[in-house]
């Protein structure tokens, strides 16, 4: 059978993969996102804070994604529940630090200026801080993502949902006729999938960035 | 930011100063955005690693001299912390994990999993692939990102570095078990998949190293009769050296990760334990091919980053 023809037959398991393994790894990031940027405000104006929230999230990104996931399914048994804190985990950092850097690159006359004008701290930070951080932190949400694709691949050794499932069916039966294509229909998909995100972020960038810091 | 406008179109002075300090901090905006740029090329799941390296790497940039001073503190700071934390930490995890193996009842299938000396045999395979595909990481890397940014091939780097970040897109997972169908199951098919995997980021580290070297120093290199060869070993090299450190971490720490995933194409190494772990249901197999997995991870990590503060040139630090 060609590759043609195996998508055309297997279109409706594929798809539903596909879906999965999109809808997995984007849940994730809004979780990872929310959580990165609260870490990022909460700690960026303590220098030991911010550097400790970097070195954590480094030290974790720093684990294999198998022996992590191996690492919690004694805690949480097998299927979403790992998968999802794998991917929430590996997803944080790449935020994290580009928030901290990203608030403590704002310029701190703005800053004053937004005192100055009666801000509170709070419409500070949301009205003139995070507006400005924003493309960094945007750039992090990219790396992330495009990380996450490749490690919900993996976590479907663990039961995960998502086209690592296609991935893997391709090595269980390694020489039959289809796990060539198995194997290059989970690949290219997550391929398609990355650079689909990737795109959707650029336009997210542009509708997303204040008018005023627009390169 | 529109508040922050008006108040700046309210009193000529204040305007003057915050349309002086808008271009810096677009600079910093941009920095931030080529840092980044760099960054997806150089650690997508690098990122991983090398994420704090990097980052600080590239902010040194554009406040270089206050960058550089506070590393030299760093240094010396870090020293004696770095030196035995995460050393410490990790024999305090292995002790506990010998102690608790020692006392533990095992069933039958435990005990054959970890029969003899197998944890040993996978570690040692774990390491041996590890070190193969980085050595061979950096000598196709390192010096394929030096070619690719001499004049003459100047034109194909943009070409490499989206061919990098395109690379970025293919799971690691996807791109070992594809390599079997061309060259059939076992160790050295593992290895060439991590080199493959690999060598994208670490290029991409080199040639942006090289690129953001001040263009008036390698000017004033030339100005003062160097041979190209010269300006290159003499001046471009060591400048280009704390990216280019930082992107061989970033390959041992990929290394090491993507080796787990060789258990899948009958490669070995630790994964084999985590793989039998799950797969027969036994979590004392799994926690430990899981701990030793991530224990060798962190201490191949904070032994590069040992290397990284030795071997990075002096005259980056400390001076301006």
């Amino acid at each position: 059978m060609s590759f043609w023809e195996y998508l055309g037959n297997r279109h409706v398991q594929l798809l539903a993969d596909t879906l999965q393994h999109a809808s997995a790894v984007l849940q994730c990031m809004v979780v990872a996102t929310v959580l990165g940027v609260a870490v990022g405000v909460l700690t960026y104006r303590s220098e030991w804070a911010g550097d400790l929230a970097t070195t954590a999230g480094a030290t974790i990104l720093t684990v294999p994604s198998l022996a992590l996931i191996g690492l919690l399914i004694p805690l949480v048994g097998l299927g979403v529940a790992p998968t999802v804190i794998a991917l929430v985990l590996y997803g944080l950092l790449p935020i994290v630090r580009n928030a901290i850097v990203g608030l403590r690159g704002v310029d701190p006359a703005l800053i004053d200026a937004a005192r100055g004008i009666g801000m509170s701290r709070v419409r500070q930070l949301v009205k003139v801080e995070l507006p400005l951080a924003w493309p960094p932190i945007l750039t992090g949400i990219r790396v992330s993502t495009q990380m996450l694709m490749g490690i919900a691949a993996i976590a479907a050794f663990a039961s995960g949902p998502g086209l690592g499932n296609s991935i893997f069916r391709g090595v269980a039966s390694l020489g039959s006729a289809n796990a060539l294509n198995q194997v290059l229909a989970g690949t290219l998909g997550i391929v398609v999938l990355a650079l689909l995100f990737d795109a959707a972020y650029v336009v997210v960038g542009r509708l997303t960035t204040p008018r005023g810091i627009r390169a | 930011m529109s508040g922050s406008e008006t108040e700046e179109t309210k009193d000529g002075t204040r305007d003057g100063t915050a349309d002086e300090q808008g271009p810096e901090g677009t600079a910093a905006g941009t920095a931030t955005a080529t840092a980044t740029a760099g960054d997806p090329a150089a650690d997508p799941a690098t990122d991983p690693a090398n994420s704090a390296a990097p980052a600080s790497d590239s902010a040194a940039g554009p406040a270089a001299s206050a960058e550089l001073a506070a590393g030299e503190r760093l240094r010396d700071r870090l020293t004696w912390q770095k030196l035995t934390v995460l050393p410490g930490v990790l024999a305090l995890v292995l002790l506990g994990t010998w102690l608790w193996f020692r006392d533990a009842q095992l069933d039958t299938i435990t005990r054959n999993a970890l029969a003899g000396d197998i944890v040993l045999l996978r570690l040692r395979d774990h390491v041996q692939m590890t070190a193969i595909s980085t050595f061979f990481v950096l000598i196709i890397a390192i010096p394929l990102g030096i070619a690719l940014t001499r004049p003459l091939l100047r034109r194909a780097t943009p070409v490499a570095m989206s061919f990098a970040n395109l690379g970025q897109a293919v799971p690691s997972l996807g791109l070992l078990v594809l390599l079997v169908f061309w060259l059939n199951i076992g160790q050295n098919t593992a290895v060439i998949g991590m080199v493959v995997y690999a060598v994208l980021p670490v290029l991409a580290n080199t040639i942006t190293g090289l690129r953001n070297i001040d263009p008036g120093l390698t000017e004033a290199a030339k100005g003062i009769g160097m041979s190209s060869l010269g300006v290159l070993t003499k001046v471009e090299l060591p400048l280009a050296v704390p990216l280019i450190l930082a992107g061989v971490r970033n390959a041992l720490v990929l290394n090491v990760g993507t080796a787990t995933l060789a258990t899948f194409i009958g490669g070995g190494g630790l994964g084999d334990l985590i793989a039998s772990g799950i797969t027969t249901q036994r979590m004392p197999v799994l926690m430990l091919g899981s701990i030793l997995t991530v224990a060798l991870a962190l201490l191949v990590d904070w032994l590069a980053s040992l290397v990284e503060l030795v071997l990075r040139p002096r005259g980056l630090e400390g001076t301006s």
